[in-house]
This record gives structure tokens, C-alpha cells and sequence, in this order.
């Protein structure tokens, strides 16, 4: 429909800056427009929106220190941003990157405990428990898509609070730990994933182990026959079938390792950041994950580039909040305004026009068949 | 028996409180979902208002005012998720998800901008109980159900009258088609988009007396993320009540139910968190077609545009 009865109407401007961003275009509108109304939020509350950014800017990577927590708040969400994105190439939508978080999360939790002293040799073992938690959890709403036709939205929705809640049971129960506190026991630091040291403050190894998993996520889409597979079914199922490519098996797939994602994400978070599970557990990190995804355009290097924006603007709203007088929770309010405008298409047209819309890529659910 | 009765009518007492936000805001969903605009941002809307509410009450002295404070609040974050939809063609789950974040981080923000910290609000006046006459005297059901919050009163209205308006009305009947087959309803000459926006609006106001009624009928101050996941039982509701008013109101009357029970089995026999989780195990299950499956509006989700 890309506008054959409206040649010529795309701006001259709007061609030229899709040329040069290409796919980039509604990722950078979003973020343009979000940072437009979080200024004119900022002035609203009597405070110098210039100030607020630059605080913000220099809270995110200023200084060594600020750099180490914005990698501290990256490293969740790149995995969390992967869960969303592999399932979305298949053409289906994980909304329950949270739930799964906490499955990998409380397996770590439990692991690390039960396997004790070991040292650093625990550290793979027990992400890898975190890692098939998350699969296996991912893998009940592609069993329920693929066998019982049950839409994934929604079922990935509702198993967010029974994997929180089953957490939860979990901790206060069979792994509560001694004493007045609700929660499990603390792990070993011999266990745990070191920090990356220098003056990066808090900032671990878990970062690297994102980035690995961002590899391994484009070599499996991209460089086997399974990826292949997993992006012909979400490119066009039809077709896929067709092709002899069984849908039922790639869509529990697609949605088992978005799920070994999200959980090794959650098993990285305890050894590397909490050390336990205390409950309540608030993290927050599936839900932004969808943002991650999307702002990377499901691509597996997008999604870092996504999870950097996102945790330097979490990271520096603390600089921010200190050095002037607009709340911290202005970095939430951004966030959420870039997730609401990241697929507005018709917004996009109306700014670029449509013949560069359409050079920018296709619609948001062209890649999504239900 | 003396003893048992009485715990039965607290036991129903506590379950109406429970379900009483919850069908305020499957109603909504109702409203929004049957017109074919998923309302995922159920929860968020519902946490904006809560916070307008109380906002509103505060300045004011006066509850009425934060209601209409919070139904204002409710209808322009549901007018949001409209124009994102339905206008400019965004994706319905994303922009509902996009609404619940923006609800979060907005009312924390406000919170220590308006209150000067975050944590809870200032208490307001809210809407207390009000003992209805006569009826409140049956024995066992009437105190629990006629000694409540007006805004309860007001939800007894509105299941049937939901219901009503639904299916027996020209509103209704084109809302209904609107969600099931737009090319239809276009050719009939009625406007697809602005019945969604209808039903998006009518999403807001309703899923705002929602958030109303916990922040100033069963408390009376705003608390950071009061909602605590109400929204996403109320589309549990939605679905398990099979987008039907009267089954969305038993779907959250039986989960209202299972939170009332919580505190009175012993913590032994089932673990709160089994209780908390039930809501949404048991619309899994329905939605995997296990005693009859709940399907969807037909158009749901789908920006509708003209040939």
C-alpha cells in the first residue's frame, strides 16, 4: 500500500533522512519525540530541561564510575531484549520476559546455595540452570500456541505472575533462609560473577556474557539452518510449512529460547548483582526488555544498542536527580514514552512521509503472523 | 452455625471489595476489546487514576472532584492508547504495555514532584461505607453486601447495564461488529474508527472508577504501584468471563473470592502464593481450550484501514 496514489508527497526531507538512517527511522523519531516531551515535562516542573539532559548525559557515561553503572544496568536488558527478539523473528510476540526472569533468577538462587563452595567453577553450572529454567518456562506458551492454539500474548502475560509467584513461593518456603528476613540464602562470593574491577564500580563480567549471547543469538538466526528456519516461519508461515519447516516445533522453539534468554538474564542479576532472592524481588526488566527489542529493531546488535540507551538513561537519572531537582523517575516516563511511539506508523509517515517509511521498513506486524 | 454464618458473610463481604476493581476494569477491557483495540494497559490505567484521584481530593477536600480528576486522568491516557492504535497504526500490545510503564514512572514522578517524596500520599476523603436501609438488614448477605462504598453500589449498576448496552442496543450491536468484522460495519456507513475510539474511552473511564476505588474506597491515600497486577486479573477476568459483562463480573467475583479465603485457610494447607497465581493458571487453561475454549473478538488487535 506504500502510497502508489501518493507519489511524489514524501518530503524531500524525509527521503533524505531515511537514506541516511535507513531502519534507524522510527527508533530515533521515538527517541527525538520522547526527549521533546520529557523537556517540556522538565519545564512544566519549573526545572531547566538543558541542565536535566546534560546531568543526565554525564550521570550515564561521564565518568568511569557512571560508565560502570550504566553497564551494570545494560547488561539485564540486553538479555531481556534478546527473549523479545528471537521469538519475534519467528512472528511471535514474548511479553513474559519478567516471569521468565524470575524462573532463571530463583534457580540461580537455589543453585548457587546447593552447590556450595565450589568456587568460580559453580558460576557456568549454575547459569546454566538459569538457562534451562528460562527454556523450559518459554517453552509452556509455545507448547500452548503450537498444540492448543492459545495466543502467546496473553498466555506469556499471565505466566509473568505465576513464575513471579512461584518464585516467591519458593523463596519464602523451601529455600527461605534463617532468621527474620523473607528470602533465600547468600550465595558464596567465590560463586558469584566477579566485578570487572578499576574504577567501574559495581559493573561485572555479566556484561560480556550479554554481549556473547548477543553473538550467539545472530550466529544461530543468522549463520544455521534452524535460525533460517526460525525467521522463514516468521516471515511467512505459509510458506515455511509449505517447505517442509514443522510450525509447531519452531514455535516452541522461538519461544524456549527467547525464555533461556530471559532466565540467564535473571541467573546473571543473582550472581552477579543480588547474591539472593529476597522477596519481594523488584527488577522491572522484562517489561523493558520489550522496549530494548523494538528500539533495536529485533536485531540482535540493535537489541545492545537498545539496552545501552535504556541503562545509561536509568544510570544517569541518578546523576540527574541529585545534581538538579527533577525526580529520577523521569528516566521511566522516557522510556515508556519511546515504547509507545516506536511503532506509531502512521506518526512516522505523517513526520518523514511515506514513500521514506517505507524505504525505513516494513510495519511493525508484517513480521508477526498469528 | 452462629459462628459459621458470620464468617460466611465476611467471607462474602471481603470478596465484593476484592472484585469490585476488578470488574470495574474488565468492563473497560470489555468496552475497548470488543471494539477490537486490545487493552493491555488496563493496569496502568488504572494506577493513573488511583493517583488522580487522591491528587484531586487533595487540593480539593472534596472525593467527588478526585473522581472526576481520576476519570479525566483515565479517559486522556485511554485516549493515548487510542490515537497510538487506532490513528497512527502502533502496535495494541505495545502500546498498552507502553502505557503501564508510563503509568509506574508518571506517578512516581508526580508523586515527588506534587508530594515532595515518593512511598505513600497524604490521606484524602474518600468514599466510605454507606449503609443502605432495610437491606442491610438480611440476615448474613446484607452487610456484606449493602454496607459498602457507594462506588460499589455503582458497580451493581453497571454489570447489568454493561450488559445491556452490549448486546441490546444500536451502540452495542455496531461495537460488537466493530470488533468482529470492521469491513462490514464500514460498508454499513458506520465510522470503524470512531466506534473504537469509543470503546478505548469508555476503557479508561470505567477501568478509573477501577483505581478509584482502591485508592479512595478501600484506602484512602495513593501507594506507588498500588494496583499490584489488578489490571492484568481484570483481563484474566475479561477472557475467563469469555468478553461477556455477566461471566467477566462471576470470573472476578471467583477470584475476589479466592483472595478472601486467603487469610483464613492456615498458610499449611494452601500457600498464599498458589492463591495469588490461581487467577492466571485458570485463564491459561481456558484459553488452551480446556472446558470450552474463550476466543477472542475476531478483528482484535488488527488496525483497520479503508480500501
Amino acid at each position: 500500500m506504500s502510497g502508489s496514489a501518493t507519489q511524489g508527497n514524501g518530503s524531500a526531507l524525509g527521503r533524505i533522512v531515511s537514506g541516511i538512517l535507513g531502519p534507524l527511522v522510527f527508533p530515533v523519531i521515538a527517541i527525538l519525540l520522547s526527549f521533546i516531551i520529557g523537556a517540556v515535562i522538565v519545564l512544566a516542573t519549573g526545572n531547566n530541561p538543558i541542565a536535566a539532559y546534560v546531568a543526565l548525559t554525564e550521570g550515564a557515561v561521564g565518568d568511569p564510575l557512571a560508565l560502570g553503572r550504566t553497564l551494570l544496568y545494560t547488561t539485564p536488558l540486553i538479555f531481556t531484549g534478546l527473549a523479545v527478539a528471537v521469538p519475534f523473528r519467528a512472528g511471535l510476540f514474548n511479553i513474559g520476559g519478567e516471569g521468565q526472569v524470575y524462573m532463571g533468577a530463583i534457580t540461580a538462587a537455589w543453585l548457587g546455595v546447593l552447590l556450595g563452595s565450589l568456587g568460580p567453577v559453580e558460576i557456568p553450572l549454575v547459569l546454566a540452570g538459569s538457562l534451562l529454567a528460562g527454556f523450559l518456562w518459554g517453552a509452556i506458551p509455545g507448547v500452548l500456541k503450537a498444540y492448543f492454539g492459545a495466543h502467546e500474548v496473553i498466555t506469556t502475560i499471565m505466566l509473568n505472575y505465576v513464575g513471579i509467584y512461584l518464585a516467591y513461593y519458593l523463596a519464602n518456603n523451601p529455600l527461605r533462609q534463617k532468621g527474620p528476613i523473607p528470602g533465600t540464602e547468600s550465595i558464596d562470593y567465590a560463586a558469584r560473577i566477579p566485578t570487572i574491577g578499576g574504577a567501574l564500580g559495581r559493573a561485572n563480567y555479566g556484561f560480556f556474557i550479554a554481549i556473547l549471547a548477543a553473538i550467539v543469538v545472530y550466529l544461530l538466526l543468522w549463520r544455521t539452518r534452524r535460525g533460517f528456519e526460525l525467521r522463514a516461519v516468521g516471515l511467512s508461515p505459509g510458506a515455511a510449512n509449505y517447505a517442509g519447516m514443522r510450525l509447531g516445533v519452531n514455535t516452541v522453539l522461538a519461544l524456549a529460547i527467547g525464555g533461556s534468554l530471559a532466565g540467564l538474564g535473571g541467573g546473571v542479576e543473582i550472581l552477579g548483582v543480588y547474591g539472593n532472592m529476597d522477596v519481594p524481588w523488584v527488577v522491572n526488566l522484562g517489561f523493558n526488555g520489550i522496549g530494548v527489542a523494538l528500539l533495536g529493531r529485533n536485531h540482535p546488535f540493535g537489541v545492545v544498542l537498545g539496552a545501552l540507551l535504556f541503562g545509561g538513561l536509568s544510570s544517569g537519572a541518578q546523576e540527574m536527580q541529585f545534581v538538579t531537582n527533577v525526580p529520577l523517575e523521569l528516566a521511566d516516563v522516557l522510556l515508556a514514552v519511546i515504547l509507545l511511539l516506536v511503532t506509531a506508523t502512521k506518526l512516522v509517515e505523517l513526520i518523514v512521509g511515506k514513500r521514506a517509511r517505507a524505504l525505513a521498513g516494513a510495519r511493525l506486524e508484517e513480521g508477526l503472523g498469528s | 452455625m452462629e459462628d459459621l454464618l458470620g464468617s460466611a458473610g465476611s467471607i462474602l463481604e471481603s470478596t465484593v471489595r476484592n472484585a469490585t476493581p476488578l470488574i470495574f476494569a474488565a468492563l473497560g477491557g470489555l468496552f475497548s476489546e470488543r471494539s477490537g483495540v486490545i487493552n493491555i494497559g488496563l493496569e496502568g490505567l488504572m494506577l493513573i487514576s488511583a493517583f488522580s484521584g487522591v491528587v484531586g481530593a487533595h487540593f480539593t477536600g472534596s472525593a467527588i472532584i478526585g473522581l472526576f480528576a481520576a476519570l479525566g486522568a483515565g479517559l486522556i491516557f485511554a485516549l493515548i492508547h487510542a490515537l497510538m492504535c487506532i490513528t497512527f497504526e502502533a502496535d495494541q500490545i505495545i502500546s498498552g504495555t507502553a502505557i503501564n510503564l508510563l503509568a509506574v514512572g508518571g506517578t512516581g514522578f508526580l508523586m515527588v514532584t506534587i508530594f515532595g517524596s515518593g512511598g505513600t500520599s497524604p490521606r484524602v476523603n474518600g468514599f466510605g461505607s454507606v449503609t443502605i436501609p432495610l437491606l442491610s438488614d438480611i440476615p448474613v448477605v446484607g452487610k456484606a453486601l449493602f454496607d459498602q462504598s457507594l462506588l460499589v453500589y455503582l458497580m451493581y449498576l453497571l454489570v447489568p447495564v454493561v450488559y445491556f448496552v452490549v448486546f441490546r442496543t444500536t451502540f452495542g450491536l455496531r461495537l460488537r461488529a466493530t470488533g468482529e468484522v470492521p469491513e462490514a460495519v464500514d460498508t454499513a456507513g458506520v465510522n470503524v474508527q470512531a466506534m473504537r475510539y469509543y470503546g478505548v474511552a469508555l476503557s479508561g473511564l470505567l477501568a478509573a472508577f477501577g483505581g478509584v476505588y482502591l485508592s479512595m474506597g478501600l484506602l484512602t491515600a495513593f501507594t506507588e504501584n498500588m494496583t499490584g497486577g489488578r489490571g492484568f486479573i481484570a483481563l484474566a477476568a475479561l477472557i475467563f468471563g469469555r468478553w461477556n459483562p455477566i461471566g467477566a463480573a462471576g470470573a472476578a467475583l471467583l477470584f475476589g473470592f479466592a483472595q478472601a479465603i486467603t487469610f483464613r485457610v492456615s498458610e499449611q494447607a494452601i500457600p498464599i502464593e498458589f492463591i495469588q497465581m490461581f487467577p492466571f493458571v485458570l485463564t491459561i487453561i481456558v484459553l488452551a481450550g480446556f472446558g470450552g475454549r474463550a476466543i477472542a473478538p475476531a478483528a482484535i488487535g488488527k488496525p483497520y484501514r479503508k480500501e
